[in-house]
Formats: structure tokens, sequence, C-alpha cells
């Protein structure tokens, strides 16, 4: 109550203290962390059957002596207050399934593997994805515009799964270009980030594509036209720029869709990334680090949609955050 | 002048006022939607794909759990050998099978574990009293390299070494799977779950979404604030994490427990265009006057507004039901999905990966199943909008 209490002055009674924008962003940042991290917490705890349950039962004094060294047979409130005290410094606990590892190792080993992979996914993203939705919209009905967005639809309806498995039966079993797992060889980036981007990719194209043709009917653009500059000046720098906003606010989606999509792109590229360990203690019913690395999720999240909005104010002046519409 | 120089002009009926029917909006919108060739094709793909499922399995010969022990991993397209009349096919791994002339599977050979040379690679399958032999050394062990050939196949002293032909197999029209089973059924099974997942999934957001939505925008204020609050905490993580999550807390698969994670997560989007709507619509006339002649709040809502904002909502729809299946596929492939035996399709791409490079055929259906159905609804939902609401209108 008290918290639902305090919730409700910050946003709603007291908002005069969250006048600014950036306060406002970052308070309401923790506010949802710390309700992701309850709810996750509150959902794993209250699974039938603690994480120890096996089809064979587990003698009582093992099974107290588990509890025990887990702090499992402390009352719920305080492990939850121990949970939020170890998140405050950063450490998520130790894994259950994986013996002798703790959540945070699990993260630390696998991060590299899947911020290469999606800086890669987002670099090829933003270099192919808006050059082609840009030349096929100036080329609108004609023969490379129809190709465009032909392979456009094709990636938007293709799940990446299967896209993921064609490159690998494809390019690495029958061609053997690439290796078809793991990214000890350069090579190996290519499947698992073709793969990754696939989606946001073909996405990125169409929105462009259809934001380039708006801008391209205003006034402005014919206004520009007719004082005589050069056809490329008018696309670099007037429609180009103001084609890209719409673009700009997918990225907290695309963001969104990389973390979700490596999940499956890492599972089968057999990449030892986070996405991988979420899966595989998905699978294993190991309760913390499903949390922890859905708390690390949410919060790498938030930060990245923070900076991509404060990024946003900074490229459209127009746009104003903290005003009510 | 001469007055007879004048002519009446016939009339053609050019000049009459041309009348055209009135529409009302959702005639109008069918007639636009006629137009768009795209669309139409859309519709007809899912009206197909649903007919697939529902009615298919009734024409098959299998259920989606039966299992034929003998014929396992059988392809779509069989090779067959001829051998005095006889045709035989080689799988993948090393079964043979006897086969019709047209394709149709007749039985599997017996292989005794005594006449199966691992060394020299060369299996003796029994057929009646004789044998057949399999050789398929070739281009294997290092004395055998170079040939054309990979394998020959001998009967009666007849060897031969090259398919006569490539038919395709009448009995299992998809092949088999691991197990098995019939995957044509399989992948018309996977189309009714998958399909039934997104449909429910789908109205049961459509649901929440416009009774949230409508609630928040018209009520206003402080209400509204709260509850567009809850939904930008709920949307400022992945949706897709919580589903993950909802289905762990489910503890696994099963048809209910999808449809109950997806469709408590997804509402949010729907919710927040539901308002939006709602903001602008309430500020008309119509609900001003609705109003003033003492209408109720909830007559307003429902018999008004929401009528009124129909057409994004109907767009809305059409696009959530192929991130439905999208979604539904995706945690079936990380293992969260329906139990089996059933299989949707998203199980059965998951299944096909461990074997891909023997027996690519059984992604190849259920990946090119869900394809051609987020296809067909894109199609659907891109026309829609065009077709509803015109000023959406892109390109």
């Amino acid at each position: 109550m008290l918290c639902f209490w305090l919730l409700y002055l910050f946003f709603i009674e007291r908002r005069d203290i969250l006048k600014s924008f950036y306060i406002k962003r970052i308070v309401s940042m923790l506010v949802t962390i710390i309700l992701i991290t309850t709810l996750t917490f509150t959902m794993m705890h209250s699974i039938p059957g603690g994480p120890f349950t096996r089809e064979r039962p587990v003698p009582d004094e093992i099974m107290r002596a588990l509890n025990a060294k887990y702090n499992l047979d402390d009352p719920l409130i305080i492990q939850y207050l121990n949970y939020m005290k170890g998140l405050v410094t950063f450490d998520l606990g130790p894994s259950y399934s994986k013996i002798g590892t703790t959540v945070n190792d699990l993260i630390e080993s696998g991060f590299p593997a899947s911020a290469k992979i999606g800086l890669m996914a987002t670099a090829i993203i933003v270099i192919i994805g808006i050059p082609l939705g840009v030349i096929s919209a100036l080329k609108q009905n004609k023969p490379i515009d129809y190709l465009v967005m032909f392979l456009a639809t094709l990636g938007i309806t293709v799940p990446s799964f299967v896209v993921a498995t064609v490159i690998i039966y494809v390019f690495a079993g029958k061609l053997g270009w690439i290796p078809s797992f793991g990214i000890e060889n350069k090579l190996g980036y290519i499947g698992p980030v073709i793969a990754l981007a696939g989606y946001s990719l073909s996405f990125v194209t169409r929105l462009t594509r259809s934001s380039m043709l708006e801008v391209l009917r205003q006034d402005y653009i014919r206004t520009a036209r007719a004082n005589g500059i050069k056809e490329f000046s008018v696309i670099m720098k007037h429609a180009i720029r103001n084609a890209l906003i719409p673009v700009v606010t997918y990225i907290g989606p695309m963001i969104a869709a990389i973390l979700t999509g490596s999940f499956v792109i890492e599972k089968i590229f057999v990449i030892p990334g986070i996405g991988r360990h979420f899966v595989e203690s998905v699978t294993n019913r190991d309760y913390t680090t499903i949390m922890g690395i859905t708390v690390f999720y949410a919060v790498f999240y938030l930060i990245m949609v923070f900076f991509v909005d404060v990024a946003y104010t900074l490229i459209d002046p127009r746009i104003k955050f903290g005003e009510d519409k | 002048m001469d007055k007879n120089k004048f002519v009446f002009v016939e009339q053609t009926g050019e000049d009459s006022e041309t009348v055209r029917p009135s529409l009302t909006y959702w005639q109008d919108a069918w007639r636009r939607l006629k137009k768009n060739k795209l669309s139409m094709i859309g519709i007809f793909t899912v009206i197909l794909i649903i007919l697939f499922g529902v009615l298919g399995p009734y024409f098959t010969n299998y259920s989606y759990s039966d299992q034929v022990n003998k014929y396992k991993n059988l392809a779509p397209r069989l090779e067959l050998y001829e051998i005095n009349g006889e045709f035989f096919h080689v799988s993948n791994d090393y079964n043979v099978f006897l086969v019709s002339e047209d394709g149709t599977l007749i039985d599997r050979l017996e292989l005794n574990p005594l006449n199966r040379d691992m060394l020299k690679k060369v299996y003796k399958y029994t057929y009646g009293d004789e044998f057949v032999i399999l050789d398929f050394s070739y281009n294997l062990l290092p004395t055998k390299m170079g040939y054309d050939y990979d394998k020959t196949l001998e009967y009666k002293g007849e060897v031969v070494t090259q398919p006569v032909a490539t038919k395709w197999n009448k009995t299992f029209p998809f092949g088999t799977d691991g197990l098995g089973r019939d995957l044509l059924t399989r992948v018309m099974y996977g189309a009714r779950i998958s399909l039934l997942v997104a449909f429910i999934a789908t109205l049961v957001n459509l649901f929440i979404g416009v009774i949230y939505g409508s609630i928040s925008g018209f009520e206003g204020g402080r209400l509204d604030n709260i509850m567009m609050r809850i939904v930008d905490i709920i949307n400022s993580v992945p949706l897709t994490l919580y589903v993950i999550l909802l289905m762990v807390w489910f503890r696994g698969g099963g048809l209910m427990n999808i449809i109950i994670a997806l469709s408590s997560v997804y509402w949010v989007s729907m919710a927040r265009l539901v308002r939006g709507q709602m903001l602008s619509l309430k500020e008309q006339e119509f609900v001003l006057a609705a109003r003033v002649m003492g209408v109720s709040k909830r007559k307003i809502i429902f018999k008004h507004l929401i009528p009124n904002a129909m057409g994004p909502i109907i767009v809305s729809m059409a696009m959530m039901i192929p991130s439905a299946v999208f979604t539904e596929s995706f945690l079936s492939f990380i293992g969260l999905g329906v139990s089996a035996p059933q299989a949707s399709w998203g199980t059965l791409a998951n299944n096909a990966l461990p074997g891909l490079t023997t027996y690519p055929y059984q992604l190849f259906f259920p990946a090119l199943s869900i394809a051609f159905t987020m296809l067909a609804f894109n199609f659907i939902g891109d026309g829609l909008r065009d077709a509803l609401d015109p000023r959406l209108r892109k390109g």
C-alpha cells in the first residue's frame, strides 16, 4: 500500500518535483526496475516446489542443508530484501543449476559475445537498411524498388530461426563458406549477425522508404528544388534528415528485438552469450539465473531506451518531452 | 443564318449528373479492399490455410501422434533404384524401402544386425529369400575415392549405381519425422494450434485493450494518468520477456498457458491506440449530444465511441495476429511451447533442428507455413489500413 501511495505521490500529486524531463525519466526508470524485480522475484518464488525439487525426492537433511546454504529458509520478505540489497551492489546471487557459478559470472562471460553480435547487427541495420530505404523511395515503382521491397517483406515474414537454420544449411553445410557454430573464427560472426539483423533490417528499410516518400511530397522539398538546389543536396540535406526521425523512434523496439532475438540465434549458432544462458536457465528451471538475467535485460533495455530518447530530443528540436499532450 | 443549321445535340447521358449509390463506411472500405490485389491474395491464402488446418487432418490416413516405426525420416522426394522390375529407395540413414513405381511405400526391408558390415560399409537386407546388398563405401573409404556415385545396390546379381527416377512420396507427401509421424498431418495440426493461439490471444487482447483504453481515454484526468502509467511501466521492458517469465511460472507448455501468457501482455499497445482514438473522439459534437440527452457513460463508450474507432482497431488487430503466430513459434522454439505430441509450427521447426543437415525437409514445411501465414496477414493488414483509414495511406 505504501509503495502505491508513494508512486501516486511521485507521478500524480507532486509532479512539480518531476518537472525536469531527465529527472522524471530517471526516477520512473528506477521505479520500473524495482517493480520488475519485485514481479520476477514474486513469480519465481511462488512456483510450487523449491529450486531443488527433483523427480526423485531429495533426503530431508540434504534439502535442509541446501536451503540453509542458499538462505532459502529465511522468511520470504528477508530473502526479498537480501535480493534487493544484492541488486544495489550488482550481486545477482548464485546459480542453482550450475553449481559453483554465480549469475554474475554467467552474465560477465556471456556479455562480450552477445554485445559484439548485437552491435554488429545494429551497425548493419543502420548502414544497409537506411540507404536501401532511401534508394527504394527515390526509385519508387521501378524494378529496384520492387526488389528491395520484396526482400524486405520476406525479411519481416520469415522468422529469425528459419533464417538462421537456412544460413547454416546452405552457407555452412552445402557451401562450407562459414563455420556452422561458434565464433572462434571471424567468419563465424556472419551467420548470427545476418540472422539477428534480418527482421529489423527489413523493418528499417520499409520505414525509411515510406517516411522518405512522405517527406519528398512536402512543400519545402518543392521549394528547395524551385530554388535551384542540386537534387543531391535536396535529398541529402533536406529530405533524409527529416525522413530519419520516425526511424530513430524505431530504435527502442529494435533493441528489444535484438535482445530477445539473441535467445534463438545464440541457441542455434551455439554462441556462449547471455541469450543462450537465459534459454538454458529456462529449460533447467534455474530460477535465480532467470531472475538475474531478466533484471539485467530490463535494466539494459531501459538505459538504452533512455539514451535513445535523449538523443532524440537533441536530434529534433521540435520534440519536447515532459509535457502532457 | 439559316435556322435549320442548328441541330439539337443528342442527349448522351454523359451530361446528366452521375449518381453514385451511397455507401456506408464499411461498404466503402470493402470496395477499396477488393481493389487491392495483394490483400485479396492474402485473404484467399488465409482461408486456404484455415481450411488446410481444419479440414485437412480428416483427409490424411494418420493422426498427428501416430507413429509408424518402420517409416522414420522419410523424405517427400524418393530416389528410386530399379532392379529386375522392382523399385527400391535408400534413405539417408541407410534404410532400404520397397516402393512401387509411382512412389507408394510398400515395406521396409529387414536388416539383420549380423549382415551389417560397418568396416566395409556393406549392408545386406533381407528381401524374401534373397538379399539386397547396399554398398555405400564409395567416396567414404580411402581406397574407394574418385567415383561419381556414392553407393551401389545389388539384387539377384544385378548392380545399379544410379537412381532411375525421383518420385513424390505418395504415402507421406511431406515425409515423416524421426518418430515416423506423418509430417503433412502434423503441419496441418500445427496450423490449427498456431492459428488457434493467434486468434484467441488476439481476441482477448482486443477485448482487454479496447475496454482498458476506452475507459482511460474517456475518463481522462487522474484515472487516465494512473492507467497510462501502468501501461508505460509494462511497456518499458521487452514484452517477450514477460511472456517467457509467465511461461516459466506456469511450469512449461500447454495450449492454455500460451494463450494466457500471450493475452496478458500484448494488450498494452491496443490500449494505447484506443486511448488515443478516444481522446480525439470524445471532444466531437455527437458525444456532446449524447451526453446532453443523458446517455450513460457505458452506452456512450460502447455505442458511440468504439464503433467510430473501429477502423484503426481492426487494422491493429490484423497486424496482431501474425505477431502472435510469430511469438508462439518463438516460444515453442526455445522449448516453452505446446507439450508433445501436440505440435505447433514452432515446435515442428524446433524438432527439425538437430537433423537439419540430413533431413532439411522437416524444417522446410513448417517454416514455409509460418512465412506464408505471416505474409498473408501482412498483406491483409496493409490493405485494411489503406481501405479503412485512407489518410494513413503511404506511397
